[in-house]
Order: structure tokens, then sequence, then C-alpha cells
């Protein structure tokens, strides 16, 4: 019943046969059929791709996939925007992480990018990163500048969960230790409001759209800081934003904490240098061995 | 529930579909209702997916989101419904009429005609409730959410759903609702909740029992749900995947791909609706063959004056319906609504024999034959003077009556109104009960000839419906703004009461 | 204790025992009275599956875009070490600034397995409850363990805070609006209930490390979006009455004994899978198994149980009262089934511990016949 010479039409009413086979046999819980007609669906979904494409070769758009350079984005400035958007990703990562100087998930990466630097910066993209900057790393150690390497937990020393970091910063800075997230997001906020102020003066190369992403992120960092924001104005009126007292309040926060912070970093740091080789040291230490706390069991 | 109406729906059962309880309609329903189906996006407070909306069967306005997460699409989407609703509201509020002046009321304005919305079920009237506190206040000047036309839909879906909680109110009418009061299917109340499976018991299709159609229309493939829920197989299905695409496609630019996935989401989406669409214009079909109440039309007259006094309010410059219920307003409110169930229940039951048949099985009403009676008995009043006090003797097999100091009316003879002064239990099952006239006796001179049944007549006694003598709670539009609030749904719980935080 | 688990997995039959997780738990408490529901759960049986195959497939579910924005919310309250809730457990408790501390225990490094990360977690909070140097203050995706008639239970609260106020809180975030201060009442009671089985489950974790229960905080913390936003908001929520209800349950499945000595020998859910994982075993002959354990169908099943389907078409054909629900199996109290009551209705001689009630059905149904000819 598959045969090439469907139609197109033909193939879009077998589709929509398919799809309501699919519900009802999930409505009858039938794991098997679901999955079989999961399958048959898929299958003819790509079918459906091919004579669609085969039938208008005009669309314009498919050129585009996901190892292709980024299209440039209509908000890049006017000025050196080809060679902007064709910044590899992992430069883009670098150049943003280095304006945050603190380990970031790819969703704040891509959110900083978006609001400071031209061109395009998928969080998708990032998925892949640590393991092809590991692969690189590991076939010809030390023949890149950095490597983009995750953070590592203080307690065994692994990798963190989706935080990105850059080989060459001080160990003591790739860490996380407890108190580390909240220190890290208060270091974020300072460096999004200087960031804030500095661009500002940029003029016509800052378009508004980023800076208006920019405000936005800021607000939503400023709103879980103490002190951060002005008082509400009017019922139903956000409190105004200002980057110097988000900083300021950040900055009185941080006091609070770095001490004990920069503690438990360097206590882990110092026990990573003696055990960990390099490799390990940047890519995290797989083995479960747990730090401290080997008798609790 | 009445032992009438539980004991119909062991007999539809039997019988294979849906048994009658009401003789007539108790709800008013205009020539030119306005059906609303409408569904969400799971997960969201209120994120409309699509609605078909409009007067007639074949004359609906399809709107679908592609993206209901969007706060620029949902707002496109509300610009649109208000589009269809409030020319169709202007049109009624233009039918705006004097009214003369009538002993103790002065004259004033009444629209002759209102709309009336008829939506599938009671999570659709909660749903636009949720609507209207969602969209009736302005956003601040200047910006995308000043949409004038928006906060205008916001607060008339307040007031409908508002109206909606009244009971007797035909302003806003949930077709489960309406249905399930004139049918006592074989099924359970959660499961008349259900417009599919209602219809089911009520006309099952030939050769199919009740409870066969109604097992039938469970599957939610064959039988989209009624909204504003969409069934999760078709979320997974159908939805989720062109979203995905749709969205991807505008984001790479790819127009192509945008305007066909475009197309079919709204087809998809249209394919949930119509079913319920269709199904929404049977019921109401069958609502319109049931003969209208006679006390209906001044329930209707009541809901007019709402209408009108709610229209003159946003006329003069009115404030949108607050959102804190107070206290105060909350206890008001409660007092007007149990006013109101009485009213509305004691006027059904003069108007309609399954009533008051209902009424006689919980004792709030009794019929029997008189076996005694003294129409010329007088008594002397707290002034002196002799006056009529006629009595009469009822034997009923009904339970007796639990209310004493009622004002109680025969159907048949409405002129004449009666209390319970004496119940004796006489042999098994039966009472006797002596009822005093109290009103519309006439007087020693002049005695009104029928003011007391004969021997051996058969009579019926139910409640008289009255404001029960309570002053008039000033209309929520004649109520300064600090003290009236919005009506939160029954099924919600006020979280204000735990330690907010 | 080893006869019971061997008479369990003997009902089970072949099938691997389905984990229960918080919702399947609190799903016990909806109807306690059902035997047929409570031995089922207690063999860790697949209700869903066994329910299809007896020719009753029964399906409610959320929708992935439920889901999805579950998920979303979520992580949104915790990104950045949960600085959203830090802000409002300053709010509202008076957190003290110093306490930030995040400690997540989602995976134990490259590992996600259960009983892992419940040692983990053990390690953790036992520290943190004696007092040791770093007490964290919001413990991210906990593993708690709990026995329920006989097998652990692993399950997973949103998140743990301490100390407040010296104790330790349950955080349960879910994504339901709470609109002009008010939500939907059966989600609360859901959320509710759901934190409640973590509370038991911390409790139990302290007990059994020599610790006072008491240390557990009986109200749960519920954040949600604020009205038609993503702001999120706290609320703390008194759980005692939905705990001590669960206690309860949860020592009858401990007692499930008593039922198991009821059963007929040979009955079994064995689904009798073949070798390519297709059960075989005939609808018939599976659903007779099934009811010869008694059930308690009511129509609220409908939205618990996967059982639904089957116990109503039971009940239908039983002619049970049940299956009209509470309203009218109260007014016809002392009558079963349909059959007998249109019986008495009509006429037949009651019983004496019928009297009452055929007075009711012959007065109704006088009243009916009497309209049915007015109407005619």
């Amino acid at each position: 019943m598959q045969n090439n010479e469907e139609t197109l039409d033909e193939l879009e009413n077998r589709l929509a046969q398919l799809r309501r086979a699919l519900r009802l046999a999930m409505v009858e819980r039938d794991a098997a059929r679901v999955a079989q007609l999961r399958q048959q669906l898929h299958r003819a979904e790509s079918l459906w791709e091919d004579k669609a494409a085969a039938e208008q070769p005009v669309s314009a758009a498919d050129a585009s996939d996901a190892s292709a350079p980024a299209p440039v984005s209509p908000d890049a400035p006017v000025s050196e925007p080809a060679l902007a958007a064709l910044l590899p990703t992992r430069e883009q990562v670098h150049q943003t992480l280095s304006l945050l100087e603190v380990p970031a998930a790819p969703k704040l990466i891509t959110a900083v990018h978006e609001a400071f630097f031209p061109g395009e910066l998928p969080a998708s993209r990032l998925a892949s990163l640590r393991r092809d900057e590991e692969r690189s790393y590991r076939s010809a150690p030390n023949a890149r500048p950095y490597y983009l390497c995750p953070a590592l937990t203080a307690d065994r020393l692994a990798p963190a969960r989706a935080l990105l970091t850059v080989s060459t910063w001080p160990l003591e800075r790739r860490i996380m230790g407890a108190h580390s997230p909240r220190v890290d997001f208060l270091t974020t906020a300072t460096k999004i409001a200087s960031a804030l102020i500095s661009y500002s003066q940029l003029g016509p190369r800052w378009t508004p759209d980023a800076q208006t992403r920019a405000e936005r992120l800021l607000r939503s960092f400023a709103v879980s800081i103490p002190g951060a924001l002005g008082p509400p104005t009017l019922a139903g009126h956000v409190p105004a934003l200002d980057p110097d007292q988000v900083g300021d309040a950040a900055k009185a926060e941080l006091s609070v904490h770095l001490e004990v912070d920069r503690r438990q970093r360097s206590e882990a740091a110092t026990w990573a240098r003696d055990r960990l080789s390099e490799a390990e040291r940047l890519f995290g230490n797989r083995l479960a061995s747990v730090r401290n706390s080997a008798s609790a069991d | 529930m009445s032992s009438l109406a539980a004991l119909a729906r062991l007999h539809a059962t039997r019988q294979g579909r849906a048994e009658r309880l009401r003789q007539v309609r108790h709800h008013h329903l205009v020539d030119e209702p306005l059906v609303l189906v409408i569904l969400t996006m799971a997960g969201e407070a209120a994120a409309p997916l699509a609605c078909m909306v409009g007067t007639g069967r074949r004359q609906s306005t399809l709107l679908t989101v592609t993206q209901p997460r969007n706060r620029d699409q949902r707002r496109a989407f509300y610009a649109q419904l208000a589009a269809v609703i409030l020319p169709h509201i202007r049109r009624r509020e233009n039918t705006l009429q004097q009214l003369p002046a009538r002993p103790g009321k002065p004259p004033r304005q009444r629209c002759a005609d209102a709309p009336q919305i008829i939506v599938a079920n009671h999570a659709t009237v909660d749903y636009l409730s949720l609507v209207g506190r969602s969209i009736r206040f302005q956003g601040p000047p200047n910006t995308t959410e000043t949409d004038p036309s928006i906060a205008l839909l916001g607060r008339w879906l307040t007031f409908f759903a508002e109206r909606a909680e009244y009971p007797g109110s035909s302003m806003l009418l949930p077709l489960t609702a309406q249905l399930a009061a004139h049918w006592a299917t074989g099924q359970s109340i959660l499961e008349d909740e259900s417009l599919s499976k209602l219809l089911a018991w009520i006309e099952p299709p030939a050769g199919l029992t009740g409870v066969q159609a109604a097992l039938r229309s469970e599957n939610p493939v064959l039988f989209p749900p009624a909204g504003p829920a969409t069934d999760p197989t078709f979320d997974a299905v159908e939805l989720e995947p062109r979203m995905i695409t749709h969205q991807q496609a505008l984001a790479s630019g790819d127009h192509l791909t945008a305007a066909r996935t475009a197309t079919e989401l709204q087809d998809a989406l249209a394919s949930q609706l119509r079913p319920t669409w269709n199904q929404v214009w049977d019921g109401l079909a069958l609502l319109r063959a049931i003969p209208q109440a006679a006390r209906s039309v001044r329930r209707w007259e009541d809901d007019r004056d709402h209408f009108t006094s709610h229209s003159l309010h946003i006329t003069r410059g009115g404030a949108p319906q607050p959102v804190h219920d107070q206290a105060v307003d909350a206890a008001r409110r409660l007092a007007r609504l149990e006013r109101a169930i009485h009213m509305f229940e004691d006027e059904q039951a003069l108007d309609d024999p399954f009533v008051l048949a209902e009424r006689r099985t919980v004792g709030t009403a009794f019929a029997g034959v008189v076996v005694a009676r003294e129409p010329d008995r007088q008594v002397t009043s707290a002034k002196g003077r002799r006056i009529l006090r006629p009595r009469f003797t009822i034997r009923t097999e009904d339970p007796p009556p639990i209310a004493r100091d009622q004002d109680l009316v025969d159907p048949e003879r409405p002129r004449t109104i009666v209390r319970v002064r004496e119940v004796l239990p006489e042999q098994q099952d039966m009472h006797l009960i002596t009822v005093e006239v109290t009103a519309g006796m006439g007087s020693v001179s002049r005695p009104a000839a029928d003011a007391v049944p004969e021997l051996d007549e058969l009579v019926c006694y139910t409640a008289w419906p009255s404001q029960w003598g309570a002053a008039e709670f000033p209309s929520r539009e004649q109520t300064p703004w600090t003290h009236t609030g919005p009506s939160a749904p029954q099924t919600f719980t006020d979280l204000s009461e735990a330690e907010q935080t | 204790m080893n006869t019971t688990t061997t008479r369990l997995n003997a009902l089970r039959g072949g099938q691997p025992p389905v984990n229960h997780n918080a919702r399947t738990l609190v799903g016990l408490s909806v109807n306690p009275g059902c035997a047929r529901r409570a031995l089922l759960d207690a063999c860790g049986a697949d209700k869903g599956t066994v329910a299809r195959q007896a020719g009753h497939p029964w399906q409610f579910g959320q929708s992935r875009f439920a889901l999805a924005r579950g998920n979303a919310f979520e992580q949104q309250v915790k990104e950045y070490g949960g600085a959203r809730l830090l802000a409002l457990l300053r709010e509202s408790l008076d957190l003290p600034v110093e306490q930030v501390a995040y400690i997540p225990l989602k995976s134990v490094g490259d590992s996600t397995g259960r009983e892992q990360r419940y040692r983990q977690t053990c390690r953790a909070l036992v520290g943190a409850a004696r007092g040791g140097p770093d007490p964290g203050t919001l413990y991210d995706h906990p593993m708690l363990r709990l026995n329920v008639g006989g097998n652990d239970v692993y399950l997973e609260p949103d998140l743990i805070a301490f100390k407040i106020g010296d104790r330790f809180y349950i955080v349960e975030i879910k994504s339901f609006p709470v609109i002009d201060r008010q939500a939907n009442g059966a989600q609360v009671a859901a959320a509710t209930r759901q934190a409640s089985i973590y509370v038991i489950a911390l409790q139990d974790l302290f007990a059994t490390n020599g610790l006072d229960p008491e240390l557990v905080a009986t109200s749960v913390f519920l954040v949600t979006p604020k009205d038609f936003g993503n702001t999120p908001i706290a609320t703390l929520v008194d759980a005692r009455k939905q705990i001590s209800m669960l206690n309860r349950q949860l020592a009858r499945m401990d007692r499930i004994d008593i039922l198991l000595d009821l059963l007929p020998s040979g009955l079994t859910f064995d689904l009798a899978v073949d070798t390519t994982g297709v059960p075989t075993r005939p609808a018939a002959n599976l659903a007779a198994d099934l009811r010869r354990i008694p059930a308690r169908y009511r129509p609220e099943c409908m939205a618990h149980c996967e059982l639904a389907g089957l116990c109503r078409d039971e009940a239908r054909q039983n002619a049970s009262l049940d299956v009209y629900g509470q309203g009218v199996v109260d007014i016809f109290g002392g009558v079963d089934t349909t059959h007998t009551a249109l019986a008495l209705a009509e006429g037949r001689q009651p019983s004496d511990d019928q009297a009452g009630v055929a007075r009711t059905l012959r007065h109704a149904e006088r009243l009916r016949a009497a309209l049915a000819e007015g109407a005619a």
C-alpha cells in the first residue's frame, strides 16, 4: 500500500488515517500497536516530505540545516554583520562566557549572547558542544588555546549538569560548591548590569531590540535580589530598572557569601590538583568516588 | 435529588433511554442565541486554542491560534472574538426602551431584547469567567494591551459568567445543565456533565440503548470532548507536532511550510469543534421543543434589567468589575443567591406538575382530598375585630410538610393563600393536615365564593413564591465599587484562608 | 512477611511489578474500601494493562502540554540555584540571607540510580539534621524511600527546604494558577496529598536514622504561578489531615494478608505473556478472576482508577445502584439493585427492613404514573 505511485493527496489521506488509528490505539492503551503506528506514521511523514520537496523544488529555506552557518539575524548591527554571524559556535560561547566569567547553562548563554552580541546562538546548537570539545582535546591535547568544559561538582569533581566553563579559568571558578549557584547568580547579575551600562553608551551599534532583551534579562535577575528594584510605582506598573542599583544590591549580598564559597571551592580545587589528571580536571572525574563522605554508608 | 428524579433514572435504564423530568422549559430561549464552543490549551490558565461562535448552525465563525502561549496571538484572538460578540451585544443595547412609572416605581429604562450565550457545559462557563478576569482590565496606555474592545469583551464575559450563577437567569446557559434538568438519564450526575453522553441517552441512535450509545460516545477520537479541555491524544498526535513544525518554519523563514501547517492546525482544531457545535444545536432544538414556562417571562425581564443596567454602567464610564470579593459583598451575594434559589424553585413548582410532584416526595408540597371544611370560621383579631379565617382538612399520602410558617398556594387556585395549622398522623402512610386560609378569603360580610375547596375535592399545596419580605439589595451596578467583587466559581478553594506568603 | 510477598507475587503473575510513586500511593486513599484496587496495587499489578487485557481499557491522562508547562515552571522556579524560591522564602519566612546553599540530588555523579540517590539524600539530610558543619538550604530532587506492603517505593519530591525554624519543609511546585488568591480546589487537594506522602517518607527517613520525625513540618509549601503569568507565589498549606489519612491507608496496605486470606486459591492477574511479550490470557478468564474480588465502584472512580471501565460494566450487569452515584444510593438505602427498586416501586411485597424504602418507591412511582397520564 506504500507504493511510490501514491499521489500527494493519497498520501495525505493515509497520514490522516494513520493519525486517527494512532489515537484510537492510544485510547485503547494498546502499547504494541501505538509503537507500530508511530513507526508507520513516521515513515509516511518522511515520504510526504520527500514528495512535497520534489513537487516544490523552489522551497528556499530547505537549504539551511544545523551544520550550516547561522543565518544573519535581522537584529544584527549594520556594521560587520557577516563576520559576526560567521563566528563558530564555540567562539560565540567563549565570547559570552568571557563576559560572564562564571559557569553558565545553555539557556543563560543564549540569553546573554542575544542581548549583547550579534548573530544567533540557538540553545540547540550547544547540546553537542561539550562532547565535541572533549573529543577534540583527547585527540590532540592542548592544540587549541582554550576548551569549553563542564563545571565540576565540589563533592565528586564530576561534571556538573549543563554548566559550561572555559578551560583557561582558574580551577576554583570552575568548581561548584553548595553556595556557588547563588554566588554565580549574583555575579552574573553584576556582569549583566555593567555590560548594560557600558553598551548603552555604544549608541546605534547596539540595537533597541537587543537593549530591551538585556533589560528584560537583568530584570529577571533583579526580582530575586533584595533591594535590586525600586518600590512598585502605581498599581499594575512594574518598578523601574536601574542597572547601577541592581549591581550594587547584588554586590551587597555577594559580600555575605563570598568567603564561605571561596573556601569550599578552593578546598575542592586543591583536592583536584592533587588527585586528578589534567583531562579529568578539565572534563570531570567519572569515577563515582565521594570526597569527604566515604564513611556514610 | 428527589426520589422521583432518582426513580426516573432507574426507569431510564430499564427503558434504554432518558425519561422526561419536566413538562415545561423554565429558561427563556431567544430567537437568535449566540452559541460559543471554545477549546483551551492544556496546562495554561487561559490560553484559548480555538473557538466556534455564531447565531446559527450554518452561521459560524471559526477562530484559531497557532501558538496559544504567545501573548500577541492571544490578544489577536480576543480582538477577533470581540469583533463577533460585541456587535451582537450592541444590537441588543440599541433596543433600549423607556418604561412608564408604576405604583411605587419611577419610570425606568429596559432593553426590549438581551443577548443570550449558549455553551456546552459548566466547565466552559468557568472558563469564560477566567477569560473575563484575564482581559477585563486594560493594560498601561500606549502598549499592545490597550485595545479597548478586548477589555470590553472581558467585562461582558465577566457579567455573563456572574449571571450564570444566578438561579433562573438565562443569559449564559450551559447546555448540559439544561438537558440534565429536563431529562433523567440512566447514568451518574458526573457522566451527565458530558454533552455527548447526555445526548446519547436522550436520543440514542436507532438500534442502540442509551447505555450503549453513551459507552460509544466515551471514545474521544470518535466524539471529541466538548471543551474547553481537549483530548490528550489529540494534543499529542495532531496538535503538538504541527505546532512545533509551524514554529520552526516561522523561525527559519520557511513561509510555505508555515502557511501549510497553519492551515493544518486550523483544520485539526475545526475537526474537534464541529461535532460539539452540531451537538449544541441539536440540544438547543430539543429544548426548544419543550413549551416555555409562564413564569420564565418575568425572569427574563429580570435578566434584561440586569443587562440594561450593566450596559448603562459601561456607557456612563463605570469601572470594570474589581478582583477582590470582599467579605461583606460575599455574604450579601450568598444571601441573594439563596433567595433566588428559593424563588426559582417555588416558581417552577407552580408552572410544572413534574416539579410539584418532586416537591411532594420531599415534604415541600403535598396533595390530597378535602375531608372536612369550616368555610365560615371566624376569629377575633388582635385589634378586636371579627375576621374570616376559614379552615379545611386534607388527607394526604405524601410525606407531611416540613415548614409551618410558610404561605402555601394551590396552583389551580392561585388567589388563595393558606398556612398549615395542624398535622395529625392517621392510618399507615396517611396524614390529616388542617390549613387556614390567610389571604383571598374575602371578608365576613363578603366572603369569597371559591376560597375553600369542596369536600372530596383534590387539592395540592406548595410554597408561595415571594421575596421573603427582605429589602431589595442594590443591584451590583448600583453598588459602590468598594462593595462589589467578582464571584468565584464554587468549585474553587480560597487560598487566602491559608497562610498567604 | 515472606509468605505475604510470595502470595502477592503469585497474584501479580509473571509480569514485573509496577513501581508505585506518589501519585499511585495517593490514589490508594481515594477509594479506601475497594478490595480489588487494594490487592492489585499491593501486588504491583499494572492496572491499566490488566484492565485492557480483561476487555475494558480505560484512559485518563494528562496532556503533553500540561506536562511541558509543569516542567517549564518547575525549572523556572529552580534555576540559578533556586533564586526565585529563595526570594519567596526570604519574603515570607524571613529566611536569613546567609542561607543559600543549594544541593542538587537529582544524580550522583553520572548515576541516576534510585538506591544510590536515596543514600546520597540520607547522607545530606541526616547530616543536616544532626547539625553538620554546613547544612544546605535547598535540596533539589531528593530521593526518598517508603516501605509499602513489603515493597520499597521510591519517591521524589520537587524540593526539600531546610532549615526554616529548625524544620524541614516539603516544597511542591505545581503549574496550576492561583488567580486572585483562589485555586481549583481539586488541584490543591491533589497537590497537598502528594506532598503529604513525601512528608511521611521524610519522617520515616529520620525515624530510621534515630532522629525525631517531628523535624519534618506538617505544613507544606505549594509554589504556583500567580494569576495568568509566570510569577511564582508560595502558599503554606496545613497537611495534617491528609497525612493522617494516608498513614491509615498505608497501615492498611501492611495488613494486606487479611485480604489475601479471603481469596480463593489459584486466583491470579497473570497475563500469560508469550515469548514476544504479547499478553495471551483470554479476556473473559481474566475478568472472571478480577470479579472474584469485591470492588466498590462509584462514578468518582472514573477519574482515578484504570479499572473503572471494568467495574462500572460489572456494576451495570449486576444492575447495581452504584452506577448512579451516592445521591441515588442514599435515597434508596437498603435496596441494592435497579431490579429490586423497580419491583418494590411497582408493588412487590417488601421484606421487613425494606418497608421504609418501599414506601418511598411506591409513592414516587404513583406520582410518576399520574404525571405520565397527565402528560399523555
